[in-house]
């Protein structure tokens, strides 16, 4: 294994002191009421319009995968499909189904029951099924906010004005489930830490540009995205974020990389397969390969194409930011375009394409996706597949070979191309 | 003289070839053995009997290269490389003009393309899923009661091959017996076997690029049944080495001569880049 292969800073502790203390609040919004919880979707998710009533939001895709990288995701799920849910369902839905059935959370403490289950869902309309049967599981009310698909490659003043009014209708819905009025200057505020925390965010995410890139913008970046979503609207999370950029920054300017020799620039498409993240991690460390971008921490917002939240229009901004600024939410051209320029602006060899079994909706299309970048572009792009929850389909000998496959194609091409050039 | 080896470890059959490049680059001897439960010990009986074959003592073997799923259990090799690069290298030396290689095995199908100096351009695997593969003809033809070997013969005898409507490897049995109540006559349904794999390959192949010239590798390539059906698919004669068997191992064979040439190397090498402990 190479000696150095994944960045390990004051960072790291920090994320694990923000993330606990999100589930410490967690665990006092179940014992005592207060703070009140919203269960939100990750992807658009309107954290700041929360921060109106000082309540908590619960992802719960964050605890699936906590569980999953713990590799403990699968009893939940075989709990989902002794109930009737079918093998090829979403997995993410499967383990949190199950945990509800069997009391499991991922540290153990208590989960609240949502003072209201916010269905913000955008691209993923399983999200419908999925937050129906929690709000009957827990007894808690639903409310969905419907979120034009992107049709074109900007939203329409239309869709727009839709989601703001509904923004609107959950706050009415808001202080009567809270009995709290909403404050307006603190969603403001809040409205003012997210772009300050996505200013920060987004150099980060620039770094990666640099040759050796100081981060994986893949494996490393998960870290960062728990406080993304929990903490980015509030002054914490801006602290966090701008230790984060220097110290980032610093390992930049040494020259400092993930590798004694950063051997590959990748970018890579859909999340990683969680119950097996150390290993996969592992198939691309021993290739000293680096991810200096991915669409995966673009899910919860994309800001290094530079949307920042607006302080000034804050409900305008955040309905901006569930229609057109998170990748689940964007139609495929616009995916292939964020991927071709992660590939010539962040100077990247390659594209891993991991395909989620159990996701139909955001892999389908990932075939062609495949075939757009090869035959059009010339791009070399690999295609595995597994599953982001899910450790039944996971087959490491496969998808092992596939990986050595391609970087032995890399370096051979390379070679190739030096024996052809008289290098 | 100076040699080489590689060692090709499969799902179903290990094979070893030992190379030399004195008087131009040429196969010394091979070797095939089942792999069995023991893939280690599949490697060096493969080897042993390779230069066996050859009459030379193993320690004059300068260089060993293992490919196929069991690479990192052969112990005594002294690098590692994927079947895919493999075969593209052996198919490019074995049939020069090779730009596409179907290589058909026991477990794997995978459509490559190939550059002028015999690297991959671009590669394509069956997925999670044995439809289109080795195992498939072998199911068949022992629920229908007859020889891997005749099989491919047989089906070239087929006047109305039937239509198999699955490429599930394990359900294509019900199909079959299914045919076989009917009074179907073996040829006619070994002919609609083979069809449905060459079908199904074909559709692999065209996420690669197809391009002349196609040669097609692994122990598949043995069957002539196969090969028809997959040119027939196909629109387009292919190229078939004798040592199409053997495609993987020349392939590495070939790596590990470059190897103590120094001519070229790549890959994750013992004791250069960071070694693969393996699993």
């Amino acid at each position: 294994m190479a000696e150095k292969s994944e960045y390990r800073g004051s960072i790291h502790q920090r994320q694990k002191d923000l993330m606990l203390r999100w589930y410490d609040q967690l665990n006092q919004a179940a014992e005592t009421g207060d703070p009140p919880a919203v269960s939100m979707m990750i992807s658009g998710n309107c954290v700041e319009l929360l921060e109106g009533f000082g309540a908590v939001p619960i992802y719960p895709e964050v605890n699936a995968l906590q569980l999953a990288i713990r590799h403990q995701s699968l009893d939940p799920i075989l709990a989902a499909e002794e109930l009737g849910y079918a093998a090829d369902n979403c997995a993410y839905v499967k383990a949190d189904i199950g945990c509800m059935l069997k009391g499991i959370t991922p540290t153990g403490g208590k989960l609240p029951t949502p003072t209201l289950i916010l269905c913000n869902f955008v691209g993923c309309n399983t999200y419908l099924k999925w937050f129906e049967h929690t709000a009957k599981l827990m007894n808690a009310p639903l409310y969905v906010i419907d979120v034009p698909f992107m049709r074109a490659d900007e939203p329409s003043r239309a869709d727009i004005e839709y989601v703001v009014r509904q923004l609107e209708e959950t706050v009415k819905k808001l202080e009567s489930l809270t009995g709290r009025k909403f404050d307006y200057d603190r969603f403001a505020e809040a409205v003012d830490c997210s772009r300050r925390s996505e200013e920060l965010w987004s150099r980060i995410k620039h770094l990666a540009r640099s040759r050796p890139s100081p981060f994986d913008a893949y494996f490393d970046a998960i870290t960062l995205m728990g406080p993304l979503y929990v903490y980015r609207a509030k002054p914490e999370g801006v602290e966090f974020f701008e230790a984060a950029l220097k110290e980032l920054e610093a390992k930049k300017q040494a020259g400092d990389g993930l590798y004694e020799k950063e051997r590959f620039r990748l970018v890579m498409e859909g999340p990683p397969p969680y119950p097996y993240f150390r290993t996969f991690r592992d198939m691309f460390a021993k290739w000293g390969a680096c991810a200096v971008a991915s669409t995966y921490s673009t899910v919860g917002g994309l800001w290094e194409f530079g949307f920042r939240h607006n302080p000034a229009e804050p409900f305008e901004s955040v309905a901006m930011h569930m229609i057109a600024q998170n990748v689940t939410n964007r139609n495929y051209l616009q995916r292939y375009e964020q991927i071709r320029r992660y590939v010539e602006e962040w100077g990247a060899d390659g594209i891993i394409i991991h395909f989620v079994k159990s996701c139909r909706l955001f892999s389908a299309g990932q075939g062609d996706m495949r075939d757009y970048f090869t035959k059009r572009l010339g791009i070399p792009t690999l295609y595995i597949e597994s599953d982001l929850e899910d450790p039944r389909y996971f087959s490491e000998a496969q998808i092992k070979n596939r990986i050595d496959a391609f970087f032995e194609a890399l370096e051979h091409s390379k070679h190739a191309a030096g024996v052809k050039a008289g290098v | 003289m100076r040699l080489a080896a590689g060692v090709d470890v499969g799902s179903t059959q290990t094979k070893a070839v030992l190379m030399s490049d004195n008087g131009g680059t040429h196969i010394v001897a091979r070797a095939l053995v089942d792999t069995g439960a023991n893939v280690q010990k599949a490697a060096e009986r493969a080897f042993d009997k390779c230069c066996r074959e050859a009459g030379v003592p193993s320690s004059e073997v300068g260089f060993v290269v293992g490919t196929g799923y069991g690479r990192y259990k052969i112990s005594f090799g002294n690098a590692q490389m994927t079947e895919i690069s493999c075969h593209a290298r052996g198919a490019g030396f074995l049939c020069p003009g090779t730009r596409t290689v179907i290589d058909m095995g026991g477990q794997d199908s995978k459509a490559i393309s190939v550059g002028p100096a015999g690297e991959v351009l671009d590669f394509v695997m069956n997925d999670k899923c044995a439809a289109g593969t080795g195992r498939f003809l072998a199911n068949a033809a022992e629920v229908m009661g007859i020889s891997l070997d005749e099989i491919g013969p047989l089906s070239l005898q087929a006047t109305r091959p039937v239509k198999i409507a699955t490429v599930c490897t394990v359900f294509v049995e019900s199909d079959i017996l299914s045919y076989l109540a009917q009074g179907k006559k073996a040829e006619d349904i070994l002919g609609g076997v083979h069809m449905a794999i060459a079908k199904r390959t074909l559709s692999l192949a065209r996420r690669v690029n197809i391009e002349p010239e196609v040669t097609m590798t692994g122990g598949v390539a043995l069957n002539c049944g196969m090969v028809s059906a997959l040119e027939e698919v196909l629109g387009r004669k292919m190229q078939v080495s004798p040592d199409a068997h053997f495609m993987g191992a020349v392939g590495a064979g070939l790596f590990a001569l470059e190897k103590l040439d120094q001519s070229f190397e790549f890959g994750i090498w013992r004791g250069e880049h960071a070694v693969d402990s393996g699993h």
